[in-house]
């Protein structure tokens, strides 16, 4: 099912995270792909083409999500995909000193981790510019 | 590359190779120039760098950018006199050690240049051994002290990583669970989402008690910390701890056909020790044993008195074995080996950490041996109780 023509990859290495909001995402509307990585989420996002990535920064209690921004804006076909970071622990992020605003990061917002459902699904329609009428074709 | 990348990182944590030590340097600032020379000559025949300057501006020019790590400095001089080259050194780095010469030797100027931040001074005229005893004796200091700031400077930085991990992993089971229930509650009631809820709530109940397990593991050591754990000892037969625990994993161990062996003294084997601590420790190494086999393998626990006041126990396994550059890493808090998907096992990576607390707070040690795909053996030592007529009434007591 996926009435939105949308697909959202979920990069984060909490199966349980992943899966509840993949859920609420397909609910809404979205084909969702995950991967447990940014390894693997690079390598799905290169052939699969998502119209928005979800992607976790703190993965395996390291900072790979940085690296994974870094390789999705170095490979053209990925460059300009939208990126939504989530993290429950923003202000370990703001430790690295890199600012969100950052070129290289670049992603495109941060939500705090446990997310909004609403306000997720209600800045990823706007951001992929689907209007109300696919929420209301949705149910 | 992510991988590779944190494992560099990881070897890097608090394993530098010092530095081949450079020979200290001193700069000598004296207006007169028999004692400039005088002080480099002797200075220089103990081993050190040294730099002389009968001008106290260039002595200053060359104290910013040689960065000496003592510098011997006349208190009078014509032009910028000592009291000022000893300011204006702190403000540039308030830790290199400062020794004023002082040709008036009264009470009152040494005081007020300690008062400035020197170190110590000598009254001229001054013999070599003073001075090489003083400069001995600052050099001491100064390392001290930057060796104390940067202790200081690595707990800061450990304490701060920690409270930023043990947040990161309190709040991922919280996060995710907290996001089932909010799916849960817009689930809408059907025979096809019954499953699906079941699942869901099956998973949340999980985490839940993974979460109930790192704040126990975590209780545990910050009491280990306090040495609350070992506080009160007690001459203990470990047989009848380790058979215990043993027994009590049977049915786990042969769930995976892993056989368990004990080979235990006939005799008691009585260490020094808190029942408690002990149970934790064993528990936890045993588990592991387990935990990290291959099915139809083996764990074996053997304890031997060895005779010295001490107390040999191993405790061996026929698992993946762990690869040598990670058992540095083994004892530290929250240190898990990076597994592949599948063959990683819950665990809250504070179980060895906790042993090694609670081995080195017992006055004891613990090692470990490994092979990669043979196994792996942690050998624990403990004391064995101190034979007084206490100790004996303890035991008595303990076991009666």
């Amino acid at each position: 099912m996926n009435p939105s023509g949308k697909t959202i990859l979920i990069i984060d290495d909490d199966a349980d995270f992943a899966e509840a909001l993949g859920a609420a995402l397909e609910a809404a509307g979205f084909r969702v792909l995950r991967a447990r990585d940014g390894h693997q989420g690079l390598k799905l996002a290169k052939l699969e083409a998502p119209d928005l990535v979800l992607m976790d920064i703190i993965m395996s209690e390291r900072t790979e999500g940085f690296f994974a921004i870094q390789e999705f804006r170095r490979t053209p076909s990925l460059a300009s995909t939208p990126i939504f970071v989530l993290s429950s622990l923003y202000d370990a992020v703001a430790d690295f000193r890199v600012a969100p605003e950052a070129g290289w990061l670049a992603h495109d917002a941060f939500f705090s981790k446990p997310v909004d459902l609403e306000e997720l699904i209600r800045a990823i329609r706007q951001r992929l510019g689907l209007n109300a009428a696919v929420r209301e074709g949705t149910g | 590359m992510t991988t590779e990348q944190s494992e560099r990182e990881l070897a890097g944590v608090g394993c530098q190779a010092p530095a081949e030590q450079a020979p200290p340097k001193i700069i000598v600032i004296d207006d007169d120039s028999a004692i400039c020379l005088a002080c480099r000559k002797i200075l220089l025949k103990e081993g050190y760098q040294v730099q002389a300057y009968e001008d106290g501006l260039r002595g200053l020019e060359a104290i910013t950018t040689w960065k000496p790590d003592l510098v011997v400095v006349d208190l009078k001089m014509p032009g910028i006199g000592g009291m000022e080259v000893l300011s204006r050194v702190h403000e540039f780095d308030p830790h290199i050690i400062i020794v004023v010469i002082t040709g008036y030797a009264t009470i009152d100027t040494a005081v007020q240049a300690m008062k400035c931040g020197a170190y110590d001074f000598l009254p001229k005229p001054f013999a070599p051994d003073p001075l090489r005893l003083i400069v001995r004796r600052g050099l001491e200091h100064r390392r001290l002290v930057i060796e104390s700031r940067r202790h200081e400077m690595e707990r800061e930085l450990i304490k701060r990583r920690f409270v930023s991990f043990i947040s990161h992993q309190l709040q991922s089971p919280l996060a995710a669970v907290h996001q089932y229930l909010e799916v849960l509650r817009h689930l809408e009631d059907s025979p096809e989402t019954a499953a699906k809820r079941r699942e869901w709530l099956e998973r949340c109940l999980k985490r839940i008690a993974e979460l109930e397990e790192l704040i126990r593991d975590w209780l545990t050591l910050a009491k280990a910390e306090e040495r609350v754990l070992v506080a009160q000892r007690y001459p203990i037969d470990l047989r009848p701890i380790l058979q215990g625990i043993l027994n009590s994993y049977e049915q786990m161990a042969a769930a995976e056909g892993i056989r368990l062996e004990a080979r235990l003294p006939e005799q008691e084997c009585l260490v020094w020790g808190n029942r408690h601590c002990l149970n934790v420790l064993f528990d936890n190494l045993i588990v592991n044993a387990i935990k990290y086999n291959r099915p139809g393998g083996r764990v074996s626990v053997s304890a031997q008195p060895l005779g010295d006041g001490q107390v040999a126990v191993a405790v061996s396994d026929t698992g993946v074995g762990i690869p040598e550059k990670y058992r540095r890493f083994l004892f530290e808090e929250f240190f898990r080996i990076p597994r592949q998907e599948g063959e990683a096992k819950p665990g809250t990576g504070l179980g060895l950490a906790i042993c090694r607390k609670i081995v080195t707070e017992m006055g004891g040690s613990i090692e470990v041996e490994s092979e990669v795909g043979v196994g792996t053996t942690f050998y624990v030592r403990l004391l064995a109780p101190p034979e007084t007529a206490e100790g004996r009434r303890a035991r008595l007591e303990q076991t009666a």
